[in-house]
């Protein structure tokens, strides 16, 4: 089991983020069949499931990288489906980690993590700089910083990108599939950076292959399977006793 | 009208033709052992594609008969044309066979094969098939700098827009109306390029 | 023998404009060029369609045919204006290079992965932040290769803003050929000194290409 902060327990649950009804086609293909599920503030949400059945298109439904068709999404107290929602200010409130990193090739670490907070949310120069410095030592790669992200480990690039997504300061975190294109060696790293971020209390959603961390570290576990949650519970129940034969099937495969 | 159009395609054509055979002649000095055919083939790339067709064609035009070789517009044009396609399409022969990854002549090799095997069997249909967009590219390029042959009097499209629009002082509708046709013609020329591809590399 | 004394200061004072055109087209191109590329990679259908117009209509019609379209109609259009035949060129030239970059441009663009995009986006940037800062600023290293192969296009297309009598570099040759009546000589110097101008920008290119591998 893990430790849970005692703030958490203190708090009332507030919901962080609210879907209801999602449903997103892609042509013919309907990949999202109506999804509801609720995240809470403080809490780390895994999202496992076969490669194909949408978890990834669920996530980025999140913060609008992808349109949906029907159904309601309301994030940080932002409705997505209003109109009059400004989808450049829901992003700041939510931060998002790809599975290719994405990192800036054509500026220097620091650079990386600066950009938004001075473009964006108009921050001093000083005060993102220091900022992102304190994000580097928070993520270990502060001796990085003036280094482009080409001289960095696929590791190192996805701890950057994670520092900056933080610098927006934002109040959930998305993490698609993270480690999914790292190398072996450098998976650790990352979900010990992940693991200290739950620690402090930032809300998660992680869509993941690595069953450890999510029995680890998340609170609650979605599985997902042709556009639907088919099961979702506290990761010893669905690792240990899973109800439904498609869970139990899925995670015969890959435990 | 469309007479004029047909000069300046026969005009390109052969001039491609010749060019294109002539272009693979000088890549394959280019690539000889030989080092002044090398130099040589290095040299008339380098010359013809750094300097304007315009200046190739007065050259040839109004230089020539100064040495005493006379040629008249038409096969000054097509001369002009071919050399300047031929330091073009050498480039293009060049660029498509070294693209072809060295690990399929390595494969061929240590099947056994022998050079001119793996030539033929090995490099050169992916090689063909890179060279084959650049070339219909330089196809249209060439087609569009036969205009240029109106400067030495060829009774091409340009030359006759020009006499229209002096006859007819309407300008607008003569420069419009054969802008189009050059385009039309562009277009189709890049439209059946297409489609050949599609139907010869299905691969 | 071709009098180097007497008709060299032509020639050179024809090259000179030759390179004033080359720079002044090829700055105005690569702004129009920048404008209608980021318009073709634009998530709008019709901004989208209205400049692949400008940008397949142009490259499907010989630069001549604009020049002489420009030269001739432009008077027609705005009888109260006159238009020298170095703006003519310049116009001409620019109108050229501007459809030929925009396709480089776009290229580039292209070429740029979505995630890049997606990242910008995801950290609250809008549309021009992430040109600007994410999408333009990897676009233009890649496009710097074909853009310098365009260049030396462009230097040999400005001969033919001779035809409409700009007294470019050919001109000049052209002159001269007059006077003296060596036209082959003269010809071999005015090749000589496109060459001069056009070489150094092949070898810039090349030493360009060689530096990002």
């Amino acid at each position: 089991m893990t430790s849970i902060p005692s703030q958490r327990q203190a708090d009332a649950p507030r919901a962080m983020v609210t879907v209801r009804g999602l449903h997103k086609r892609f042509g013919h293909l309907e990949v999202l069949k109506g999804i509801d599920t609720e995240v809470n503030e403080s809490e780390v949400v895994c999202v496992i499931g076969p490669s194909g059945s949408g978890k990834s298109t669920f996530l980025r439904c999140l913060n609008f990288l992808e349109k949906f068709d029907a159904g309601t999404v309301t994030i940080c107290g932002h409705d997505l489906t209003s109109s009059s929602t400004n989808l450049n200010l829901v992003r700041r409130d939510v931060g998002m980690v790809f599975q290719s990193f994405n990192v800036f090739p054509h500026m220097k670490v620091l650079d990386n993590i600066t950009l938004a907070p001075m473009k964006v949310s108009k921050v001093p120069r000083a005060e993102a700089r220091d900022r992102a410095i304190a994000l580097l030592e928070k993520v270990g790669l502060v001796d990085k910083a003036d280094v482009y992200p080409s001289k960095l480990s696929g590791g190192q690039q996805q701890r950057v990108a994670i520092a900056r997504a933080l610098a927006m300061q934002p109040k959930v975190m998305l993490f698609d599939e993270p480690t999914s294109a790292l190398d072996p060696e450098t998976v650790g790293e990352v979900l010990t950076v992940m693991k200290a971020l739950a620690e402090e209390g930032m809300t998660m959603l992680v869509v993941t292959h690595e069953m450890g961390f999510a029995r680890e570290v998340a609170d609650r576990v979605l599985f997902m399977d042709h556009g639907l949650i088919i099961e979702e519970g506290a990761p010893a129940d669905i690792f240990d006793t899973p109800k439904h034969e498609r869970t139990q099937a899925f995670l015969s495969k890959v435990l | 009208m469309l007479k004029a159009l047909w000069v300046s395609v026969y005009v390109t054509l052969g001039s491609f033709v010749l060019g294109s055979v002539l272009g693979l002649l000088v890549y394959l000095g280019r690539v000889s052992r030989r080092r002044p055919l090398r130099a040589l083939c290095v040299g008339f790339i380098e010359v013809f594609r750094n300097t304007p067709l315009l200046v190739q064609l007065y050259l040839i035009y109004f230089g020539l008969p100064e040495v005493g070789i006379n040629l008249n517009p038409l096969w000054s044009a097509v001369l002009g044309m071919t050399l300047n396609n031929a330091a073009y399409t050498a480039e293009i022969f060049r660029a498509g066979i070294e693209a072809v990854p060295n690990g399929l002549r390595e494969a061929a090799a240590a099947l056994g094969l022998r050079f001119s095997q793996t030539f033929r069997y090995v490099v050169l249909k992916p090689a063909v098939r890179n060279v084959l967009p650049a070339l219909t590219n330089q196809f249209i390029v060439l087609f569009l700098f036969s205009s240029v042959a109106s400067v030495i009097s060829l009774d091409e499209l340009t030359t006759l827009l020009q006499d229209l629009n002096q006859r007819t002082l309407r300008t607008l509708e003569v420069f419009t109306f054969g802008g189009g046709l050059y385009y039309l013609t562009s277009a189709t020329i890049a439209w059946v390029s297409r489609l050949a591809e599609r139907v010869l590399f299905r691969w | 023998m071709f009098d180097f004394g007497q008709f060299m200061p032509p020639l050179l004072r024809g090259a000179v404009l030759t390179i004033f055109l080359l720079v002044t087209s090829g700055i105005l191109g690569t702004l129009i060029g920048l404008i209608f590329g980021i318009a073709r990679s634009s998530s709008i259908r019709v901004v989208r369609w209205v400049a692949s117009i400008y940008v397949n209509f142009i490259r499907g019609i010989p630069i001549l045919i604009i020049l002489l379209f420009i030269y001739f109609a432009l008077p027609l259009m705005f009888p109260t204006v006159t238009f020298s035949q170095g703006v003519t060129a310049i116009a001409g030239l620019s109108i050229y290079a501007g459809a030929y970059m925009a396709e480089i441009f776009r290229g580039s663009i292209a070429a740029i992965p979505r995630g890049q995009s997606e990242a910008a986006e995801a950290l609250g940037m809008h549309y021009l932040q992430k040109m600007r800062y994410v999408i333009l600023p990897q676009a233009m290293k890649i496009a710097v290769p074909p853009a310098i192969g365009f260049l030396i296009a462009l230097v040999k297309a400005s001969s033919l803003v001779s035809v409409i009598g700009y007294t470019d570099l050919t001109r000049a040759g052209r002159i001269i050929t007059s006077q003296n009546h060596l036209p082959l000589n003269t010809y071999v110097v005015v090749a000589a000194l496109y060459f001069v101008i056009s070489y150094p920008i092949s070898l810039l290119g090349r030493w360009y290409e060689r530096r990002l591998t």
